[in-house]
């Protein structure tokens, strides 16, 4: 049954893959860099982030203006003239004028991380539609569902920097959620502000959130270190493509602080206040009246307003814990697990280097023996595909139920049938 | 001299991964392709499994041309058996074809499983080309 829906899931994807190879050609086919794309959207996080960090200051009273110092983007708006035409004016949004496109590196690093997420879930989701989570892949896939925990939670602490209204009714929220754990949960919410919330609580939510992005490079090495040549680079198209979407978006769209009073004064960014913007700085003790929530991010919050602490734990917790156990049902027979023929191996390192799952390893043969190393097959990486066997020039790695000798002798009986 | 060569029945041998194409309905009982008996199939687990001394095995032994079919490039079920053979085929990775070998017969397909008929088109193709060298 579950294997028939995975099946199917896979059918739809070749199909909906073939539509789009029409319109890219296989060799620009975003679908198929589905695992490169996060990471390219990553290093514009990060390229933005250092940026962005030069002029961050992590205290209550200059956070939020220090991200505002950022964005003084100038806007455009229709204006009256004194001689009562109507004309477009630019003007700047902010006093402060300080950084030229502050906005838009600010708005590479929203739309990065949108576009980090979004591709995310697209790598998971098509991962797991085809069917290419289980088994012997079962550590890229774990490492990959700690990474999706990991972007959200630097993701999260990401909007907290910001210190403004919706920052901090996020915390707060974020406190009675950590509370609803039993025993340790008032330690957590304690330990998630540093005490009561002062300047060192955002110095905190700073060393989360590039904490955060730094575990996340230590877990990408996990997720790529059983994978032979990870693909980490998406095609020329499809890159100059992303860069292009995000600064567009972040041109068009800039990340910006949107107070009441910039609304009165440039009523053409009130439209704007339902995206991306930031609302006014934070007040300790006032929540934010219909908080606005990003779809990508924020998602937890809408489910800890809506159901409560512990139904939101039960939800993200669960869904979380079938993940990790995903690659572990159902499990396959393994009945075709490469063998090494010890007497033809000449230890030239082929299998090995071109095992696409690092299943080969060489190892060092008795002293005094023919050839210096032997391949070894570890069994529980082994997917059975044969690889190793089209790259020995030896016959000496072979299938037990798919023998290279049994596929001569069958091709020798065709051309005699066939003849 | 011609019309020997017309009526010299032609054994087309493919080896085929199984995940490329819905194989085991495109064959009848001897093996050979429903829409075009000259065809012969080897179904293997994945088209990087293809040993180049396989291919030249069957020209050896009367085929009159061989081919590899395996996944869409960039979507092999085991990541880069597509991209090795391809490889291999073309001289850049070893093992590789002999130097004596006709590589004008030697065919390579790569498709999703739902190209079935776009498959056959480019076979026929194929086909005719080895067809114009005898």
């Amino acid at each position: 049954m579950y294997k028939k829906f995975l099946s199917l899931t896979k059918s739809l994807t070749v199909s909906l893959e073939k539509g789009l190879n029409f319109l890219t050609t296989q060799e620009h086919n975003p679908l198929y860099f589905h695992g490169a794309m996060p990471l390219y959207c990553f290093w514009f996080l990060i390229f933005s982030g250092i940026m962005l960090w030069m002029y961050y200051i992590p205290t209550l009273d200059r956070a939020w203006s220090s991200v505002n110092y950022i964005t003084s983007l100038p806007v455009v708006q229709q204006v009256v003239n004194k001689q009562g035409q109507t004309i477009w004016q630019t003007a700047a949004i902010s006093e402060a004028t300080g950084i030229p496109y502050g906005a838009v590196v600010r708005g590479i690093h929203r739309w990065g991380a949108a576009g980090m997420m979004i591709t995310t879930l697209l790598h998971m989701f098509r991962v797991y539609f085809t069917d290419r989570h289980r088994s012997w892949r079962w550590l890229p896939w774990v490492s990959g569902v700690l990474l999706l925990v990991i972007l959200l939670f630097t993701g999260i602490t990401g909007y907290l920097l910001v210190w403004d209204a919706r920052a901090y009714a996020m915390v707060v929220s974020t406190q009675a959620w950590l509370r609803a754990i039993p025993a340790i949960g008032g330690w957590m919410a304690e330990f998630f502000t540093g005490g009561d919330i002062r300047d060192y609580t955002l110095t905190r939510f700073l060393f989360f959130h590039v904490g955060g992005a730094s575990f996340l490079f230590w877990l990408i090495w996990m997720h790529f270190i059983r994978l032979h040549e990870p693909v980490v680079t998406p095609s020329r198209a499809t890159n100059f493509l992303t860069f292009g979407f995000i600064l567009v978006a972040a041109g068009a769209i800039p990340a910006i602080n949107v107070t009441e009073e910039l609304i009165k004064q440039y009523p053409t960014l009130a439209a704007q206040k339902d995206f991306i913007a930031s609302d006014a700085p934070a007040q300790i003790g006032m929540i934010v009246q219909n908080m606005r929530y990003d779809a990508w991010y924020m998602f937890p919050y809408y489910l800890i307003e809506r159901l409560g602490p512990v139904l939101a734990w039960i939800i993200l917790g669960g869904s979380t814990i079938l993940l990790f156990v995903a690659p572990f049902y159902p499990k396959d027979r393994r009945d075709n697990i490469a063998e090494v023929l010890d007497a033809k191996c000449t230890g030239c390192t082929f299998c090995s280097l071109d095992c696409p799952f690092e299943a080969i390893t060489m190892q060092e043969r008795a002293p005094g023996s023919k050839f210096k190393l032997i391949a070894v097959v570890q069994a529980a990486r082994c997917s059975e595909c044969g690889i190793c066997v089209g790259s020995c020039p030896f016959q000496a790695i072979d299938l037990p139920n798919t023998h290279s000798k049994t596929i001569e002798a069958d091709v020798l009986a065709l051309l005699k049938t066939g003849a | 001299m011609s019309e020997q060569v017309e009526k010299k029945p032609r054994v087309i041998i493919g080896f085929v991964c199984e995940r490329s194409l819905p194989i085991d309905q495109m064959m009848d009982a001897q093996k050979a392709l429903v829409d075009d008996p000259e065809t012969k199939i080897i179904v293997l687990p994945c088209s990087g499994m293809v040993k180049p001394t396989q291919l030249e095995l069957a020209l050896a032994n009367g085929a009159n041309a061989t081919f590899v079919c395996g996944c869409a490039m960039g979507d092999c079920h085991y990541r880069l058996g597509n991209v090795f053979i391809k490889e291999r085929l073309e001289g850049e990775r070893n093992p590789k074809l002999r130097k004596n070998t006709d590589k004008r017969r030697v065919g390579m397909f790569f498709v999703t499983i739902k190209d079935k008929q776009p498959f056959l088109e480019a076979l026929a193709a194929f086909k005719d080309k080895v067809a114009e060298i005898g």
